[in-house]
């Protein structure tokens, strides 16, 4: 009887969650855009030191979790971690998942969710330092932490703490180590995953209270109500201690906060032991170049995407340049004002703000370029105004006689400057010009703080990986080296055939 | 009719004929009329008169800074003067103060067509070997293919000495033969008068007489060539009209032997005095 009822019922949600499940597959998953720095570290997001191809990191979980509980399949954007808010602003992605904390000027600027992790400040000292146990015994001391985060403001109230601020978690507990600093406070997950080692320890005090949460941008009121829910869900179902336990970082604060007291692990500490034994410090220098052997294809990979920015930049570049000088050497009082108010403008501020301005300061009045038309044009513009200066010196270090000469044969102008000017120009200009295109192509590796991941940027992410700074900073700069190398050769060769009628044997 | 073909009909004269006879068949006369010419509030020519005719070698002398060679390179339009007239056949570059002028440099492109120009200094293409100094502007401003210019190169470098130094660049070439290259670059477009403004200055003077001679055989050829010179032996032997400058303007026009010989005003006399001694 109870089975006839139930029987139709449980046939008619089977039918329903098929039906569901139908209408899913008939239209691909939306995309969550996500994004992220993935030379901020471990646990967060990093490289995989297996793989390092592959971005891996406890917020990589969560982005998954969460995206998968929203239907939509994630998707991560690199992004530099001070740029992450304008990054989210522009809409290069919808999300942001990167140790976040939730702080009230952040609020001004986006939503936050509720907080998808909890954790507090910790204390990590050299071995054999006995006299740092809490704040205040900073007092006199050098204590390091990242830029912009909550320790440094906790640090700076301490009073009498010289604070030094780091970009990445790597160098930081690399100085500590090597003594440059006396303490680092850091996110309890930093401290877990970087301080430990044969020469620091971590002390067990807690300093703080921090909530990571999704930014989110304003008025997107939609998804963060689907975030809220999907985080709400992921605690009440134990998925996110479990992506916790398996990174090593959960902690009597979620436990608290989530009223999640279960005492028994979900999860054992795969992720953060495979971590340690990657970290590699037993490898010896065979198992050592294997390891670089296998960074190469990301490495190579990167120096294409600089090579390519480089001369895309650098052809432009050029273009203007001559524009730009024949608009200072011929052009009527306006226009010669025009090239030299640019000229001075550009050559005198830096790129970097030229790049920000460009890439997030633009879409505020609806131009939003791709990361790398934004590069692009960036390094253009600037270069341009470099090359503008080389070719006015070199059209003006051609005798005057030359251009009458030209005059008295019928030339027009142009006609002069084409075929008599600036063939004899080239000659002057082609070293100042390949030395710039060595410092675009060095210059080049500034885009990455707008989202472009070329040679200088993968290095970034493998060495706070790996902790190899030295060994793979040789790598990356003999790659620089390597690729400018051609083009000196190319311009040696250009050169000395252009001077062949500057010698007086026969040519 | 393609676009390139279209440039090039307009950069060729398809009426005159690429030819090296000279004198053209009509005889044109060069004359500038009341030339004044300031630079940086000094006034360098003062309504200076000035005519060449047809298969004419003049000579202008004077001291140094008297106007000699801006008047030359106000002729063929390379200065702007202020106002005056210098009309060559039937055109005309006209300034007259206080009125609008008109695209000048295009004016004076046009002026200066039937002109070629010899310098101090040979101003050569230093980054083109002789040939290609020689087949530039008829290709560039002509039109003319390669073939077609260096059809008229050859023979002119024969004419000048140096049939052998095409493959040459200027400075593998001593001053008397980048000077003589010169003067065959300019007859390259086929001008009707030639301007040489002191062409043996810059020279030593054994290479002198080189260059001189090309002008020599180009006198007898009819060409209208106008000369700014210190050289007395030239002068004196060659040129057909002397015009004497100072100070901004012409003093005395007059033949050779009426020049050296028989000065009507004093300047002329006493500056021929120096000029021969």
């Amino acid at each position: 009887m109870k089975l006839a009822i139930l029987l139709p019922l449980i046939l008619a949600s089977q039918a329903f969650a098929a039906s569901e499940a139908r209408i899913a597959a008939a239209k691909a998953p939306a995309i969550l855009r996500w994004g992220g720095d993935a030379a901020g570290g471990a646990p967060y997001i990093f490289q995989d030191p297996k793989d390092p191809s592959r971005t891996i990191g406890f917020e990589v979980d969560v982005a998954e979790l969460l995206a998968a509980e929203l239907g939509m399949k994630a998707q991560f954007v690199q992004n530099q971690w001070d740029s992450l808010i304008p990054g989210l602003k522009r809409g290069d992605y919808d999300a942001v998942i990167n140790g976040l904390e939730i702080t009230d000027d952040r609020k001004a600027e986006v939503e936050f969710s509720d907080p998808y992790y909890l954790t507090y400040e910790a204390l990590t000292v050299p071995k054999k330092s006995y006299d740092i146990s809490a704040l205040a015994d900073l007092k006199g001391k050098k204590a390091g932490t990242l830029k912009g985060a909550l320790a440094e403001r906790l640090l700076a109230g301490t009073g009498g703490v010289e604070v030094v601020g780091y970009d990445t978690q790597t160098m930081l507990y690399d100085d500590l180590a090597r003594g440059r600093i006396d303490a680092v406070l850091m996110d309890h997950p930093a401290a877990v995953y970087y301080g430990i080692g044969s020469q620091l320890k971590n002390l067990p005090g807690q300093f703080g209270r921090i909530a990571y949460g999704v930014a989110i941008r304003k008025g997107d009121a939609k998804l963060l109500a689907k975030v809220n829910a999907a985080i709400a869900k992921l605690i009440k179902n134990g998925k996110l201690r479990e992506v916790y336990e398996r990174w090593g970082i959960w902690n009597p604060v979620m436990a608290a906060t989530f009223v999640d007291d279960h005492p028994k692990d979900r999860a054992s500490p795969d992720a953060y032991k495979a971590y340690l034994e990657a970290r590699g410090l037993h490898l010896g220098w065979r198992a050592k170049l294997d390891v670089y052997e296998g960074y190469l294809p990301l490495l190579a990979k990167g120096a294409v995407t600089t090579v390519e920015l480089s001369l895309i930049s650098m052809a432009i570049a050029i273009a203007l340049g001559l524009l730009l000088a024949l608009m200072r050497l011929y052009g009527a009082w306006p226009v010669q004002a025009l090239a030299t108010v640019y000229v001075e403008f550009i050559r005198g501020s830096p790129l970097l703000i030229q790049l920000f301005f460009i890439f997030y300061g633009l879409p505020a009045v609806g131009i939003k370029l791709e990361p790398f038309a934004a590069a692009v044009l960036g390094l253009a513009l600037n270069y341009g105004a470099y090359e503008a200066e080389v070719y006015r010196a070199g059209i003006q270090a051609i005798p005057h006689a030359q251009m009458e000469a030209a005059f008295a044969l019928g030339m027009t102008r142009w006609q002069a400057l084409r075929f008599i000017i600036i063939p004899q120009a080239l000659r002057v200009v082609l070293p100042p010009t390949t030395n710039d295109f060595i410092a675009l192509l060095k210059d080049s590796s500034l885009v990455s703080v707008i989202t472009m991941v070329e040679l200088t940027r993968v290095y970034g992410q493998l060495a706070a990986m790996s902790y190899d700074y030295m060994g793979l900073g040789i790598l990356t700069a003999l790659m620089y080296v390597l690729i400018g190398l051609p083009f000196v050769r190319l311009s040696r060769w250009a050169e000395a055939r252009l001077t062949v009628s500057l010698r007086r044997t026969d040519a | 009719m393609s676009a390139a073909s279209r440039i090039v009909e307009r950069f060729v004269d398809r009426e005159r004929p690429v030819s090296l006879n000279y004198p053209m068949t009509a005889p044109t006369t060069l004359s500038a009329k009341g030339i004044s010419k300031t630079f940086r509030g000094q006034q360098v020519l003062k309504g200076v008169d000035f005519e060449a005719a047809s298969g004419e070698l003049i000579v202008i002398v004077g001291r140094s800074g008297c106007g000699k060679s801006t008047l030359l390179r106000c002729l063929n339009g390379l200065e702007v003067f202020e106002a005056g007239a210098i009309t060559f056949g039937d055109f005309s570059l006209l300034r007259i103060p206080g009125k609008p002028q008109g695209d000048y440099q295009e004016q004076a492109r046009r002026l200066r067509s039937n002109f070629g120009m010899v310098f101090q200094s040979f101003n050569l293409f230093p980054h083109l070997d002789l040939l290609g100094n020689l087949v530039a502007a008829p290709m560039i401003v002509k039109g003319l293919s390669r073939k077609e210019a260096e059809a008229i190169a050859f023979p002119l470098l024969e004419k000048v000495g140096l049939a052998g130094h095409a493959k040459h660049y200027p400075i593998q070439m001593s001053g008397g033969q980048q000077q003589r290259a010169a003067i065959a670059r300019a007859l390259a477009m086929s001008p009707k008068v030639m301007l040489y403004d002191e062409p043996t200055s810059a020279l030593d003077p054994w290479l002198v007489d080189e260059v001189f001679e090309v002008m020599r055989k180009l006198d007898k050829e009819g060409m209208t060539q106008i000369v700014v010179t210190h050289e007395t032996r030239f002068t004196r032997e060659v040129a057909r009209k002397i015009v004497f400058m100072e100070e901004g303007k012409v003093v005395e026009t007059g033949d050779s032997k009426q020049i050296f010989g028989d000065p009507k005003d004093p300047r002329t006399a006493q500056y021929m005095s120096r000029f021969m001694a």
